[in-house]
């Protein structure tokens, strides 16, 4: 007898069985990982993790479709969703333990308590009410005899996700979208900025030398004058505030505010333009 | 058990279905995860010598040519010298996510091939079973499934890196593919209406044969294949599958010139082999899946598949092994061939107008579907009707708006030429720079500079090629009219 | 039907091991010759820019993005099942599913026209 027989030989005996206990182990303690992880992006990593395995259980229960979905929609779109608020956000681990919203430890834990009552009723339910059996709705025709409950049946719940899919696209806009106040500047209108401008031709690049890093060191004009064209005005000020020292051999950097004269805010469109 | 056994067995059929798929025995299994898993790694050393010899060909350069006969080896050096190469994790980096991210990118898109058909039923070892790893009543949600996983690893690997590069690339790596991915869910739509189902034999099945008819005495077919029955699904789908593998002209989170190596350019040795191989094997995935779903699967070409052997036996492998390495070398073209489009065009494409037209197009055939087969029915016509005045509406709407833009952008236009009119012949002038302007004369640069204003301009006339001065009117001209 | 993820499984392993493997290897055959700079970002040649704890920050644009993957998602998960038994829900299931698409074309239409799908 072979692995592959054994799980063949059992769609609801000893390969469910066996599948069972090892998810329930992984999502358990991934759960647990999630709670105590001090950093908040580990802590939604391991949450995947607990919707993988949550997958894969509902796979083994005989619900490919339910699977896949789980993967598609909680694992690929929901928990991306919080992937990138957690990065928009940019928790700390100084941050998440202190209390910023006042009785919010009070309110989670009531939350908490309810969450417990429910999980006990529904797994008091599973345990002493008799199981769904395994019908023609289990398995291969999966897809088929959910489509016709969906469509038939529960048509106005699956009308009403649109509405609710219409919510969350509205509350999305009005949290995170800000109007343009100003049209976007096109190619078009960038070429012709440009042209006008003082430099139709791109500004001379930085310079380049044994011991500087060449993108904030500037170029020299022929009499050995430093040219503050050649510099972005950000790197000029950030060599302003003094973050390294040019070493001996290397131009005097040019004094801070210099830059600014021409490199100024005004000139900065300009610049983008001249290096595509 | 032993039912399935007996089932499967005397299936002796080219045509495999899911029942297939049972009681296959384990040493079949190992075997054809071990050689796909070959299939893939070979695969991958074989595209990227591929990619290199078919560009060098294109711009005129002979490639890769000293490893191995025609260089063929260079792709698997290339890797050993990798993995020789020292492993560096940066200060900074978040250390477990750091080392994960490769490995989360690679495995999903390992798996999906999982699904993808080789070919119909074969004998190997005297045991009958289909040229395909797996299957199941939702394969292609599969392939879904574990591209919506390799995005984690693009997205963490970027996070992890803790630099800006990388940040920047995994963030627009991962806008860009969950965009296209809904494209590509899109086109997948109109496949399942013709099919009937989400498995991939059952796919390949579908496209078996188109209605008959008859010319000159002979029974002739309708091409069946789904890229001619659903031509703008597969179009709409052949450029979410370039979108989704983020390769030119969409290869907007590697760019180069902007973002260095994007999501991966803190990773060397052979992490970054590992992130190499997933974007080949996801390039080989998505080329799999056209072949599937659009091109017929492993089943032969038209002029081929009146011969009736074509589709038996251990042949179809080949109709498939070349139309998945058509679909390859096409990538290769795209990347010889297009420059890299802007981030804000590749959103625009996939947002506002491969969604809205792949909707239009699923509503419009499943009409027409329901149309042929109920009759006309009034909610048939009703709905037809809605479709068609809605799609008429944007039509229209669209056609406003550009006009608006057109006016609005003519305002503009008017005023340049007043402005900008300095040429003497009066014909319209492209906005000519000045001719004086100020920076020839040391204004704007540094003061602390402008010691030596004569030798500083004649120096830049003589470097730059630029001629400063009021006598420079003829080149000014000349540089207007190239 | 747990017999079909048998092999998809073993891929999985198999494609585990070669990455955990990989990974190792990656470590343990390159030699170790680091310095000071090698450690640092690479930002083309400039100093790094100092990177915020807690990681890097994404634009909030980013959440809208997100959030209507999230909705075009769920569309393309329910317009799956429909289109496998479309034969069989026939007129009624045509009908509620451009309902359906309507409606969330409606949320679509509202984020195209305030500009939520423009990019820089």
């Amino acid at each position: 007898m072979n692995a592959a027989h054994v799980l063949a030989a059992s769609t609801v005996g000893a390969g469910a069985v066996v599948a069972f206990w090892i998810l329930a182990v992984i999502s358990v303690a991934a759960a647990l990982g999630l709670v105590l992880a001090p950093r908040a992006v580990h802590g939604a990593v391991l949450l995947a993790v607990v919707m993988l395995s949550l997958a894969v259980l509902y796979g083994v229960a005989g619900a490919p479709f339910l699977a896949f979905v789980q993967i598609i929609v909680y694992t690929g779109a929901v928990l991306m969703l919080f992937l990138f608020v957690l990065m928009i956000v940019g928790v700390s681990a100084a941050d998440s333990m202190r209390e910023t919203i006042r009785g919010q430890r009070l309110a989670a834990g009531l939350a908490g308590i309810g969450l417990l009552v429910l999980l006990a009723l529904v797994v008091g339910h599973a345990a002493i009410g008799p199981a769904a059996p395994a019908g023609s709705n289990y398995g291969v025709l999966n897809v088929q005899r959910l489509a016709q409950l969906i469509f038939t049946r529960y048509v106005f719940p699956f009308e009403l996700t649109s509405a609710l899919l219409i919510t969350a696209a509205l509350g999305a806009m009005v949290l995170a979208h800000r109007e343009r106040t100003s049209p976007k500047p096109s190619q078009r209108d960038l070429a012709r900025q440009r042209v006008r401008g003082d430099h139709p031709a791109p500004l001379p690049g930085p310079g380049v030398y044994a011991r500087g890093d060449a993108a904030d060191m500037p170029a020299l004009l022929p009499d050995g004058t430093p040219s503050p064209l050649s510099l972005n005005p950000v790197m000029a000020r950030r060599r302003g505030s003094a973050i390294r020292v040019p070493g001996p051999g290397v131009p005097a950097p040019l004094p801070p505010g210099e830059p600014g004269k021409d490199g100024g805010p005004d000139a900065e469109p300009d610049r983008e333009g001249a290096h595509p | 058990m032993i039912s399935h056994v007996l089932a499967a067995a005397p299936a002796g059929g080219s045509n495999p279905t899911l029942a297939s798929f049972y009681g296959q025995p384990w040493w079949m299994i190992v075997l054809k995860v071990v050689v796909l898993f070959v299939f893939l790694m070979l695969t991958t050393l074989f595209m990227i010598w591929a990619e290199r010899r078919v560009i060098g060909r294109m711009q005129q350069r002979p490639g890769p040519n000293r490893a191995g006969p025609f260089g063929l080896l260079q792709s698997l050096l290339d890797g050993i010298k990798l993995a020789l190469k020292e492993d560096i994790v940066p200060r900074g980096v978040d250390k477990l996510l750091f080392w994960l991210a490769p490995a989360i990118s690679a495995i999903p898109a390992l798996i999906s091939f999982s699904v993808i058909p080789f070919g119909p039923e074969v004998s190997i070892f005297g045991v009958h079973t289909p040229l395909q790893v797996a299957d199941l009543p939702v394969a292609v949600l599969l392939v879904l499934a574990m591209s919506s996983m390799g995005v984690y690893g693009i997205v963490l690997a970027g996070w992890a890196s803790s630099s800006p590069y990388s940040l920047l690339g995994g963030l627009r790596s991962s806008a860009q593919v969950i965009s296209y991915e809904i494209a590509m869910g899109l086109s997948f739509v109109a496949v399942f209406l013709y099919s009937g189902s989400l498995s991939t034999t059952a796919i390949v099945n579908a496209q078996a044969n188109g209605a008959q008819f008859h010319l000159f005495g002979v029974i002739l077919h309708w091409p069946s294949w789904f890229a001619v029955l659903l031509l703008p699904s597969f179009l709409i789908y052949l450029v979410t599958m370039v979108g989704e593998t983020n390769r030119l002209p969409f290869d907007l989170p590697e760019g180069e010139g902007e973002l260095v190596g994007g999501f991966h350019t803190e990773y060397s040795s052979l992490k970054f082999a590992i992130f190499y191989l997933a974007e080949y094997v996801n390039m080989t995935t998505v080329a799999g899946l056209a072949t599937t779903l659009f091109l017929g699967g492993w089943r032969a070409p038209w002029p081929i598949s009146v011969w009736s052997g074509s589709n038996a036996g251990w042949w179809p492998l080949l109709w498939f092994l070349a139309k998945v390495g058509i679909l390859l070398f096409c990538f290769i073209w795209l990347r010889g061939t297009l420059p890299r489009i802007r981030y804000d065009q590749l959103m625009k494409l996939g947002w506002k107008v491969l969604i809205p037209v792949s909707l239009a197009w699923i509503m419009m055939i499943a009409t027409i579907r329901v149309w042929r087969s109920q009759g006309g029915s009034v909610p048939v016509y009703i709905v037809g009707g809605a479709i068609l005045a809605a799609l008429l509406a944007l039509a229209w709407a669209g056609d406003m708006a550009s006009e608006r833009r057109r006016v609005a952008r003519e305002g503009p236009a008017d005023d340049e030429e007043m402005e900008g009119g300095q040429s003497p012949s009066g014909a319209p002038s492209f906005p000519v720079p000045p001719l004086d302007l100020p920076h020839y004369h040391g204004i704007g640069v540094a003061a602390g500079v402008a010691g030596s204003l004569a030798g500083r301009d004649g120096a830049a006339a003589g470097i730059g090629g630029r001629p400063a001065g009021p006598a420079a009117s003829d080149s000014v001209k000349e540089v207007t009219g190239a | 039907m747990l017999t079909l993820y048998v092999p998809i499984l073993m891929l999985a392993a198999l494609a585990a091991l070669f990455a955990g493997f990989s990974l190792v290897m990656g470590a343990l055959a390159g030699p170790k010759r680091w310095n000071r700079a090698k450690l640092q970002a690479y930002e083309s040649g400039i100093e790094p820019t100092p990177q915020p704890s807690g990681g890097g920050r994404f634009p909030v644009k980013y959440y809208l993005t997100a959030m209507l993957f999230i909705l075009f998602d769920i569309e393309i998960i329910f317009l799956y099942p429909w289109a496998v038994t479309f034969r069989s829900l026939g007129v009624f299931g045509l009908v509620e599913m451009v309902l359906f698409i309507v409606t969330v074309l409606v949320a679509y239409a509202y984020v195209w026209r305030r500009g939520g799908l423009e990019w820089d």
